[in-house]
């Protein structure tokens, strides 16, 4: 690094086309994705993400992707750069999986990376993350919530030279197809990635070439310059201060534990250090973290926490030291497993940061988004087709901030709402199930001045047979948080009630058998921002009117009463609740 | 500029296209002469706006606006009341019928975040407030049949709520109506009855699609501006009528084709894409009969710039359309917008970085030479700068660009924070946004998977000629075309565009096992349907065309591909053929012998509205004189240059001339490069051959 020029000696016009350029190209390769692979789960929910690094590594472009992937590519191109140094040729694409030795995140998002040359030099490489259909371990569809190690989760890849000049290594191929449940989707899907990093790598030396091989890496230093400046700008608006925050994890996805995710943040002379201690030790089932994953869930929150357009690369971050102690929930030591850790332990690291920076800046900050509760069941179709469903559209509910409310049942805080809902009618086409009900949850969300979104009372009858998989995160204690002065939303309950009448309360992990019944899903509501008896009485008779808050909640939570028949604000009462102290 | 044309031949045909900033008329009458006409837009009522382009039209044809419309055979008209209704939150108090337990669909949105990092941003407000959306008992079940009646006391509940709290118009969508919509027009009868507002939009006839979120936005949608978009239209009709118009104005529709008042007056959400969707007709008209062209067009206007693909002579249609945050299901063309217009502002980051909008200055202030108050630097301002725009009066004087005014804002605003020159500030404003457009096209060819340098590169919109010769030499095409009409290109398309309407019927069924009697019955229905419709527009079976889809997928997928089914009769291995072509094109793979499953029937129902081709001027006879020479900046590699500038009259068809040069039109400016030649085609258009003058 110490080779970077001085940004400003590089034209600023070329500069922003360069910048915009790199985004464009890591944009490219995600269309092609996006359109080439097999699996649903790109070209619907797009579960990957396109990346592109620097000759050193350094992550210089990932505009494409899902919000928890950011930050994380790095670690994967220096794994490469550090096992095959100088073997590294024109033509060659590497492959690789695992988070303890490979810079992977978790084991089924694979990594296929393509370096570039220009003028015989490596200037590059473009890259391609995407979550894998099935990749061998202990259950189908790659999460084993039985795992007590990585070997129960699926194949571990080190890093591998998938094609060498040009030639795919057909050996190599087959043992990946093995190893698969699913050798159709991983063969079209690893073929989509390795032709979209193709566009990409082409696309790449083309850019190189016109501006010079020599001066490629100066504009590319630039562009991750720029990238810092603006994070600067960012970090002047946090008090200076350490600020300390911690997160409950109450279970080890087998029994209940007294666990939690514990971090303190040193804002100090335009810099952050982000430092675990005190954070549990790694558990026995699959939520342990990885340094990538880890990375990338703090990079997450803090480019969630301010602008929406700050770059997306890791010259944003050059001004945060990121502390994980190993052994940790946040860092865990080899065998532990870590399939769910882009979802679990990542939305605790994203809660726990936000709480931080909203302690160093209160009106900037997010109150937090409720944990998901919903199973996946699979049985058998009556044309006897195996099928598997997830009972999503019961999903959790995102956190009020300053100037919005909670959004309603958005989804996982990792993808931000990303991920989008089915429609109800499509799935009762696709599956042996009729919905009963999709609703807002009255009174769940978090009051404040900008309440929480609201849970969902979801219902839905299954007339066959089914293995129930329960990843009920959100199930008991409110799972989202209030931020400053908001409050948590209630808490979220899964039950399942046989034909026979049996009510079955469902665990937070596990796999169980049961026959025909009805799955009712009340998932947790989000938190929220502000002291609720702040609210806007107008916007709080909406709610009651909309049966999202009760008559009771309003006068219990935001000091507001509404008349007898509900249509307005009763405002002598209103004044005298607003009045009590607190 | 229409002095140099022969006499006006009766009947013709008037396009009108209601824009953020001027109303553009495009006529063209019986020989086939093309007029064009421009006027400011009156955004508090658009009818102004059109009787004021009319009303100038007739003016300076020295005829009076009786005689104008009298003798106009067909007027065309691109509205935006009712997307604009939606911009501006101006539509009815709508309450909404659904079924028990699923309320909610509207406001849970399927979670859809337009841009998932800006999580502050708020959902736009629900259209029917959840007080307002009422629900009634009975179900119809997945395979289509009753599962519980519908029970008519809930809807005479509703209707109470609903007079109670003064809604003005009512949606039902109930569960899996888009299979049996029989609930549906119950409850609706029903609410006629015991509510008695005028205003119900039925889910299953506004667009019968399966998906109870986009089915229920889009009937949400459709009751929110019916009251206002209806009679606002049926208004301006019968205003024209009373001048003389013969015969009732059509609308274009999003899906590219016209429609009558009448038939439009029950789905008004089919008006949505309105004026951009007549860049099909425009596109046709670029062709010629029967050629299945290859072209990708570039609309920029002041605010943004709408990328369409036209591959071997068609647009695409889906069913996929969002207004503002609403989702909708209407058959609509496929358009990608980016915010890349002459009114796009150009700007600092706190970090030093430059960036060309996606903000735009709008119509007012507009950019900064409009004098209006603008101070922030555009697209428009830059052009002038760099000399490649000509300061005064512009559009027939409605506004005047100041070259001070713009060098000013560049200056202040961009060269000294980013230490530069002012007229080097000015081309990055200019590369960026070329960089942008390039962006923007290869976007959508990769997503439809096409080359883009096997097309030819059509760049209209007032804004957009400038910058056709430099897109389409970075998209590796070897031709653009630079419509002389660019300015009124949509207004032009209205005159070019058929009448259509599309017919759906979700209909899942295993292609290789379907029952054939359904099939049959179904396609028949939905062509009576296309047939009576087409009628009711004076359409006979001479002059109208009806088209038979499917939509299919393989087992197991989400999205469906569209195939065209060709003739009447039906056979599953052709529809299996085509539709492997098509997902190989798209997907670049294919299942050989994989299961496929029919999702959905398609009817289109097409009127032909025969165009008269377009007069062909006389031919060039002598080199064209430059109307002067100016200082312009070229491109990185060539700098500043002495380039002619041309008046667009004085080029003819068969008239070649090597760039680099500016060409003056009445509503654009047109430029062509130093690497490129000019061809002034048959069509009277500028096509420009890139790298054609190495």
């Amino acid at each position: 690094m110490s080779t970077a020029p001085d940004p400003v000696t590089l034209d600023p016009v070329t500069l922003a086309l360069v910048q915009n350029r790199l985004d464009h190209i890591s944009h490219q390769m995600g269309w092609v994705m996006t359109r080439t692979a097999r699996s649903p789960i790109f070209s619907q929910s797009h579960d990957f993400s396109c990346f592109i690094a620097d000759a050193r590594g350094t992550l210089i472009s990932q505009a494409d992707g899902i919000p928890i992937h950011t930050g994380g590519g790095g670690f994967a191109v220096r794994a490469i750069l550090r096992d095959f140094k100088s073997a590294i040729r024109p033509e060659d694409v590497f492959l690789l999986n695992d988070p303890y030795t490979a810079g992977g995140n978790h084991l089924p998002d694979w990594v296929i990376a393509r370096p570039v040359f220009a003028a015989g030099a490596l200037v590059a490489f473009a890259c391609n993350r995407a979550h894998q259909a099935d990749i061998g371990g202990g259950a189908a569809g790659t999460y084993n919530s039985a795992a007590t190690e990585i070997f129960h989760e699926g194949i571990r890849l080190p890093v591998l030279k998938l094609i060498e000049g040009g030639k795919t290594r057909d050996d190599l191929w087959r043992l990946l197809l093995i190893n698969t449940r699913l050798p159709e989707a991983l063969d079209g899907d690893l073929r989509a990635m390795i032709g979209s990093t193709r566009i990409g790598a082409e696309r790449l030396a083309l850019l190189v070439e016109e501006l010079g091989a020599d001066r490629a890496d100066a504009f590319f230093e630039g562009v991750l310059a720029h990238a810092d400046r603006r994070f600067r700008t960012c970090i002047d608006r946090l008090a200076e201060g350490v600020w300390r925050a911690e997160e409950s994890v109450d279970n080890d996805c087998f029994e209940p534990i007294d666990g939690r995710i514990a971090v303190t943040l040193t804002v100090k002379d335009r810099r952050l250090i982000v430092d675990f201690a005190g954070t549990s030790p790694q558990i026995r089932g699959f939520k342990n973290s990885s340094i990538a994953n880890s990375t990338s869930a703090v990079f997450m929150a803090l480019a969630s926490f301010f602008e929406p357009d700050l770059p997306k690369n890791e010259g944003a971050f050059r001004s945060v030291e990121i502390r994980l102690p190993e052994g940790t929930l946040v860092n865990a030591r080899a065998p532990a497993p870590m399939t769910m850790n882009t979802v679990f332990v990542a939305h605790e690291i994203v809660h726990v940061m936000w709480k931080a920076l909203g302690q160093a800046l209160p009106e900037r900050a997010s109150a937090g988004w409720s944990k998901a509760v919903h199973a996946v069941t699979a049985g058998l179709r009556a044309d006897g087709e195996r099928y598997v469903m997830y009972q999503w559209a019961g999903a959790p509910a995102g956190g009020g901030v300053e100037g919005r409310d909670g959004f309603h049942l958005i989804g996982h805080l990792i993808t931000l709402g990303g991920l989008t809902l089915p429609n109800l009618e499509t799935y009762e086409h696709l599956y042996p199930v009729r919905f009963r009900r999709q609703e807002l949850r009255c009174d769940s969300a978090g009051p404040g001045r900008f309440r929480g979104g609201a849970g969902c009372d979801y219902e839905v009858e299954i007339f066959t047979p089914a293995d129930y998989a329960f990843r009920g995160e959100g199930v008991g204690a409110p799972s989202s948080f209030g931020a400053a002065g908001g409050r948590a939303g209630s808490g979220g309950e899964v039950v399942l009630t046989l034909a026979d009448g049996k009510r079955i309360q469902a665990p937070k992990y596990g796999v169980e058998r049961h026959g025909p019944g009805t799955y009712r899903a009340l998932s947790p509501g989000g938190g929220g921002y502000g002291d609720p008896k702040t609210r806007d009485p107008a916007r709080v008779l909406r709610d009651v009117r909309d049966e999202v808050v009760s008559p009771a909640g309003a006068e219990r939570d935001y000091a507001v009463a509404v008349t007898a028949d509900g249509r307005e604000i009763d405002r002598a009462r209103t004044a005298a609740l607003r009045a009590q102290p607190a | 500029m229409t002095s140099s044309l022969p006499p006006l031949v009766a009947p013709w045909r008037i396009g009108v296209d209601v824009g953020g900033t001027f109303t553009d008329m495009v006529l063209r009458d019986a020989a086939g002469a093309v007029r064009i006409y421009k006027a400011p837009s009156v955004p508090a009522d658009p009818s102004e706006g059109v009787l004021g382009v009319l009303r100038l039209a007739a003016q300076q044809l020295d005829l009076p606006l009786s005689r104008l419309l009298r003798d106009c055979a067909l007027f065309v008209h691109g509205s935006t009341v009712a997307t604009n209704t939606i911009l501006e939150k101006k539509g009815a108090k709508v309450g909404m019928l659904t079924t028990e337990g699923f309320r909610d669909s509207l406001e849970i949105r399927r979670g859809f975040r337009d841009n998932q990092w800006d999580h502050r941003a708020p959902f736009p407000p629900v259209l029917a407030p959840r007080y307002l959306r009422l629900p009634v008992r009975g179900r119809i079940g997945a395979n289509g049949k009753e599962l519980a009646p519908l029970i008519a006391a809930d809807v005479d509940a509703a209707a109470r709520v609903f007079a109670n709290e003064g809604v003005e118009s009512v949606a039902i969508c109930l569960f899996n109506s888009f299979l049996d919509g029989a609930h549906e027009r119950a409850a609706g009868a029903q609410l006629s009855k015991s509510w008695g507002g005028p205003w119900i939009s039925l889910s299953s006839e506004v667009m019968p699609t399966m998906g109870e979120y986009e089915r229920g936005s889009t009937a949400v949608v459709n009751a929110y501006i019916a009251p206002k978009v209806t009679s606002y239209l049926g208004a301006l009709d019968e205003q024209l009528r009373q001048f003389g118009l013969p015969r009732s104005l059509l609308l274009l529709q999003s899906n590219g084709g016209a429609v009558s008042v009448a038939q439009v007056a029950a789905r008004p959400v089919m008006l949505i894409l309105s004026g951009p969707a007549a860049g099909v007709g425009a596109l046709k008209g670029c062709t010629a009969p029967g050629e299945a062209a290859n072209l990708i067009s570039m609309e920029i206007g002041g605010t943004s710039c709408d990328v369409m693909v036209m591959a071997e002579g068609d647009v695409p249609v889906a069913d996929q359309l969002t207004i503002d945050g609403y989702h909708l299901t209407t058959p609509s063309v496929e358009i990608h917008t980016v915010g890349a217009g002459g009114g796009a502002i150009a700007w600092v980051d706190d970090a030093g970085l430059l960036h060309v909008g996606p903000q735009g200055a709008g119509a007012r202030p507009g950019p900064a030479a409009y004098g209006l108050g603008g101070e922030q630097p555009t697209v428009t301002d830059a052009q002038l700068v760099l000399g490649r725009l000509r300061p005064g009066p512009l559009a027939g004087g409605a506004v005047t660009l100041d070259g001070a005014l713009a060098r000013q804002a560049v200056e202040t605003k961009l060269a000294q924070p980013l230490g530069l020159s002012v007229e080097d500030a000015a081309a990055g404003v200019i590369r960026l946004l070329e960089q942008n457009l390039l962006h923007a096209v290869e976007r959508l060819s990769i997503e439809r998977g096409h080359n883009p340098a096997t097309f030819t590169l059509v760049a209209a919109g007032g804004a957009g000629p400038m910058h056709g010769s430099a897109v389409a030499r970075a998209l590796g095409c070897s031709r653009t075309l630079l419509p002389r009409a660019a300015g009124a290109f949509c207004a032009l398309g209205m005159l070019q565009s058929d009448v259509r309407q599309d017919y759906l019927q979700v209909f899942v069924a295993d292609l290789d096992r379907l029952d054939r009697t359904a099939l049959d019955a179904g396609f028949a229905q939905l062509e009576a349907r296309a047939r009576d419709a087409l009628s009711r527009d004076g359409f006979g079976a001479a002059d109208s065309a009806i088209e038979r889809e499917l939509d299919l997928r393989y087992d197991g997928q989400q999205w469906p591909v569209r195939v065209a089914l060709n003739g009447a009769g039906f056979d599953a291995a052709a529809a299996r053929q085509a539709f492997e072509e098509e997902h190989q094109r798209l997907f670049g793979h294919i299942q050989p012998g994989g299961r496929i499953d029919i999702t959905a029937l398609r009817v289109v129902g097409r009127g032909r509205l025969d165009w008269t081709p377009p007069a062909t001027r006389s031919p060039q006879s002598a080199a064209p004189t430059p109307r002067e020479k100016r200082k312009v900046w070229i491109d990185p590699v060539y700098g500043w240059r002495e380039v002619p500038i041309y008046d667009g009259a004085d080029l003819r068809p068969g008239c070649t001339l090597d760039g680099p040069l500016l060409i003056e039109e009445r509503t654009t400016t047109a430029f062509v490069g130093p690497r490129d030649r000019l061809e002034v085609d048959a069509r009277d258009d500028f096509l420009v051959h890139i790298g054609a003058n190495p």
